[in-house]
């Protein structure tokens, strides 16, 4: 019981997941790996616009700099060429190590950042790359009469 | 069966790759033993390393072009796409370089596919960049491993070459020896790489064009950019520079995906702003509403304070003079009368309100019972006071400050319907005002002598979708009509008074026949215990009606029908049922009259189409309250029975 109670106690102050927003990706300048830097409505009461936007921004420069075709990717491919492409078993490409690079950022964005204003960051290359996923949490810590606010409003439609 | 079908497709799907792979490994391997050692000695000691080096890179390219994931994108998750799904329009075009780019939703990966993206059929995924699916190597070509594929496709020509060269010149120096063990194999080798060899080129040449125009085999196919611009190409050399020096882009499927914790505990940061903006909120009520965004917004206590000053019913206002109310209720036993309605609580606050209050009591149940069937709830619960939903405009004429709890509620019914026809139209109800005006001649006339109305009503109400309704809607020309009603009682003459009442109901009348319409689809509901009785009995088959659709405009039976049937009954709905339904209820209950309108308007009328809808068990309360209206003895078994001081008002009325 004690037990439950505290589950439920729990239960009660973690927050769930309200909404999803998804930042599509901006397709303006070709297949090049970019996501729209349009702030979407939803987030607006709880995030600044500027901090989404920087997030959202230096993830775009992580994937060009990803993307970028120039001397080190063409090395990349001879070399690959050159040992029949066992070298793939032994290192990982320039674009994994961006990701990685990239999956830290996000992580602590989200710790720093997203996570106190309850949202949360997906990274996009588990959705293909094609959405930044944003979680969005219900608050209910805002105040305390949350619970009662539910219970109000679900008898008032009774 | 299926099974083994499936088997034999997956089988057969390894043939052509099976073959490639054994004609290029056997036949390589053959002129390696017959063929090279002849080539080593006689033409060069690097021609097998060389050819060794190519038939590595064959084989690598090869293995790769097979094995190496394409591009897959994986499908998107329910959340993604759960507003996609329903209203999803199949193309969405975006810009890409200035071109425009048509997106295609795809059913089975339920996202729209990104540019260049195509649905292979035979793997049943959306491949990035798809270029084509190829059965020698079994695989789909896409983005990640075109460029594999295409240097497979060139060492492979290459090595055909080579092999076909050297295998000729064996041949031409050992003419005499052509039965012997070497030279039949290298004869054999060199047909199969002379055979193979016009088809590997065609394609390799097709796929060299292909790279420098900067297009896929699928869009070369189905002639995407034939005629137009290629927003994706970058040139000739930008192309091949691409397609050889590009980097290899990442898997997406099978990632090891590392769930690190973040921590999400409220309470939350809010974004603060430094100056207030006014925000236009559209409510689902239709309300507009400017808010100040202040500078902490608090994101659930926003909505809250504002529903509930909504909600918040106006300040009470003096009740009305009790003769007010009699005249007004004369006026409104002409008219239709349900208007006002009120919820499950108005009968509470009826029952409390006793006494002193009859008249309104009265008035109210006689707009109660008009809207009894509307609600359901009020059935369901076995209140005798029909509780409905609907304005609250002519309850707050009456008695504007009795029932400011339901005022919410009645403007919430009351504007459902109109919610529901222009949601979010805030100017929707002011309009609305007008053609119930149309109607107040009518009903003054009605309501002074009785006499026959002109005009015809505009709308049936579905009074069963009014109470159907959540009452969640509000709109602020509600509260402003219910905030304005009390304050006309408050200084305006009787007269005056009576006519703006009348307007209102009108107004409310209007609404509620549209209220009838809904409720037609809605009478056969088993659910709608209110309607059990009274439509089945009543409602003649025809009126039925597929759920969500709209009454036809104004019936066309006179003014007078038209009151009976929407003043107090409302709820026939369509002209037909209802004229039929009235006549038949007014029929069916014994007519006593003596209250001025209903006797004579209603009774003239000769049809009254909600009567019978109301169950019989619906008496109406005991006439503990006195009437202030002129009644006539009222059967008892009159269905419509809400108050004991309308039960006779209420017979004339639904007979």
């Amino acid at each position: 019981m004690a037990t439950e109670f505290h589950n439920l106690q729990e239960l009660r102050q973690s927050p769930s997941l309200a909404t999803k927003v998804f930042i599509q990706r901006d397709y303006s300048e070709g297949t090049v790996c970019r996501f729209q830097i349009k702030f979407p409505s939803e987030l607006g009461s709880r995030i600044e616009r500027t901090l989404f936007e920087d997030t959202v921004k230096t993830l775009n420069t992580y994937y060009a700099e990803a993307e970028k075709v120039g001397g080190q990717s063409y090395m990349e491919g001879c070399l690959a060429c050159a040992t029949a492409y066992f070298i793939f078993f032994c290192m990982e490409t320039r674009y994994e190590k961006v990701l990685k690079k990239i999956s830290g950022y996000i992580q602590e964005q989200n710790e720093k950042i997203y996570a106190p204003r309850g949202l949360l960051l997906t990274d996009p290359v588990e959705r293909g790359m094609r959405v930044i996923e944003v979680s969005v949490f219900e608050d209910r810590g805002s105040s305390g009469s949350s619970p009662s606010s539910n219970v109000s409003s679900g008898i008032s439609q009774r | 069966m299926p099974t083994s079908g499936d088997e034999r497709i997956k089988a057969s799907a390894f043939i052509p790759v099976s073959t490639a792979a054994v004609l290029l490994v056997g036949s390589t391997t053959l002129f390696f033993v017959f063929t090279c050692p002849w080539l080593a000695v006689t033409v060069s000691t690097y021609v097998p390393p060389c050819s060794a080096i190519l038939f590595f890179l064959v084989l690598a390219n090869f293995t790769m072009a097979t094995f190496m994931d394409a591009g897959v994108l994986p499908m998107a998750n329910e959340d993604e796409d759960k507003d996609d799904d329903l209203r999803a329009p199949l193309y969405k075009n975006v810009d890409v370089k200035g071109v425009q780019v048509r997106l295609k939703w795809c059913a089975s990966c339920h996202f729209y596919r990104p540019p260049r993206c195509s649905h292979c059929s035979v793997c049943d995924h959306c491949v990035e960049d798809f270029d084509h699916h190829c059965p020698w190597v079994n695989n789909c070509i896409g983005r990640r491993n075109y460029r594999y594929f295409f240097l497979f496709l060139l060492s492979l020509t290459m090595h055909m070459v080579g092999v076909f060269s050297g295998s000729l010149l064996y041949i031409l120096h050992h003419q005499e020896d052509l039965l012997k063990l070497h030279c039949t194999v290298t004869l054999v080798v060199m047909s199969v790489s002379g055979l193979f060899f016009i088809p590997v080129l065609g394609l390799t040449g097709f796929h060299l064009y292909l790279v420098s125009r900067g297009r896929t085999t699928n869009e070369q196919v189905t002639g995407k950019f034939q005629g137009g611009v290629n927003p994706f190409t970058l040139g000739c050399c930008g192309n091949l520079e691409y397609l050889i020096c590009s980097p290899i882009s990442p898997k997406y499927t099978a990632r090891p995906i590392k769930k690190s914790a973040v921590r999400i505990m409220p309470p939350f940061l809010k974004p603060e702003t430094d100056r207030q903006i006014p925000i236009i909120r559209v409510r689902d009520n239709g309300v507009q509403r400017h808010d100040l965004q202040s500078k902490r917004l608090s994101a659930d206590g926003m909505d809250e304070p504002d529903i509930k000053r909504l909600n918040t019913p106006p300040p009470l206002h003096p009740k009305p003079d009790p003769k007010l109310l009699k005249s007004h209720l004369a006026a409104l036993e002409g008219h239709y009368l349900s208007s006002e309605p009120i919820l499950a609580r108005v009968d509470q606050q009826l029952a409390f309100q006793s006494g002193p209050m009859s008249s309104p009591h009265q008035l109210n149940s006689l707009t109660l019972n008009s809207h009894f069937l509307t609600h359901k709830h009020a059935y369901r619960h076995g209140n005798k006071l029909p509780a409905l939903h609907s304005e609250g405009l002519i309850s707050q004429k009456v008695s504007p400050g009795r029932f400011p709890p339901h005022n919410p509620l009645s403007s919430r019914s009351s504007f459902s319907y109109s919610n529901l026809v222009n949601p979010g139209d805030p100017n929707y109800l002011p309009q609305r005002g007008g053609p119930p005006l149309h109607y107040h001649p009518q009903f003054l006339t009605l309501g002074l002598d009785g006499s026959v109305l002109q005009g015809s009503p505009s709308h049936s109400y579905s009074p069963v979708f009014m109470g159907a309704l959540m009452h969640r809607d509000l709109s602020p020309q509600t509260l402003i009509h219910r905030e304005a009603s009390p304050i006309r009682y408050d200084n305006l003459s009787k007269s005056i008074v009576a006519s703006i009442k009348e307007r209102q109901e009108m107004e409310a009348k209007d609404r509620m026949l549209r209220m009838q319409a809904r409720s037609q689809a809605l009478y056969g509901c088993p659910d709608m215990g209110v309607y059990d009785i009274p439509s089945r009995r009543s409602l003649p088959a025809d009126s039925m009606r597929p759920p969500g659709s709209r009454a036809p405009t104004p019936p066309s039976y006179g003014s007078r029908e038209f009151m009976m049937s929407t003043g107090i009954l409302g709820y026939a709905g369509t002209r037909s049922p209802l004229s039929s339904a009235s006549s038949s209820s007014l029929t069916r209950a014994p007519r006593t009259s003596s209250s001025p309108l209903q006797s004579s308007g209603l009774q003239s009328k000769g049809r009254s189409p909600s009567p019978s809808y109301l169950p019989p068990d619906r008496q109406a309360k005991p006439s503990s309250s006195s009437s202030t209206l002129p009644h006539t003895p009222s059967s008892s078994s009159a269905p419509l029975c809400l108050c004991g001081s309308r039960e006779d008002i209420n017979m004339q009325l639904w007979e």
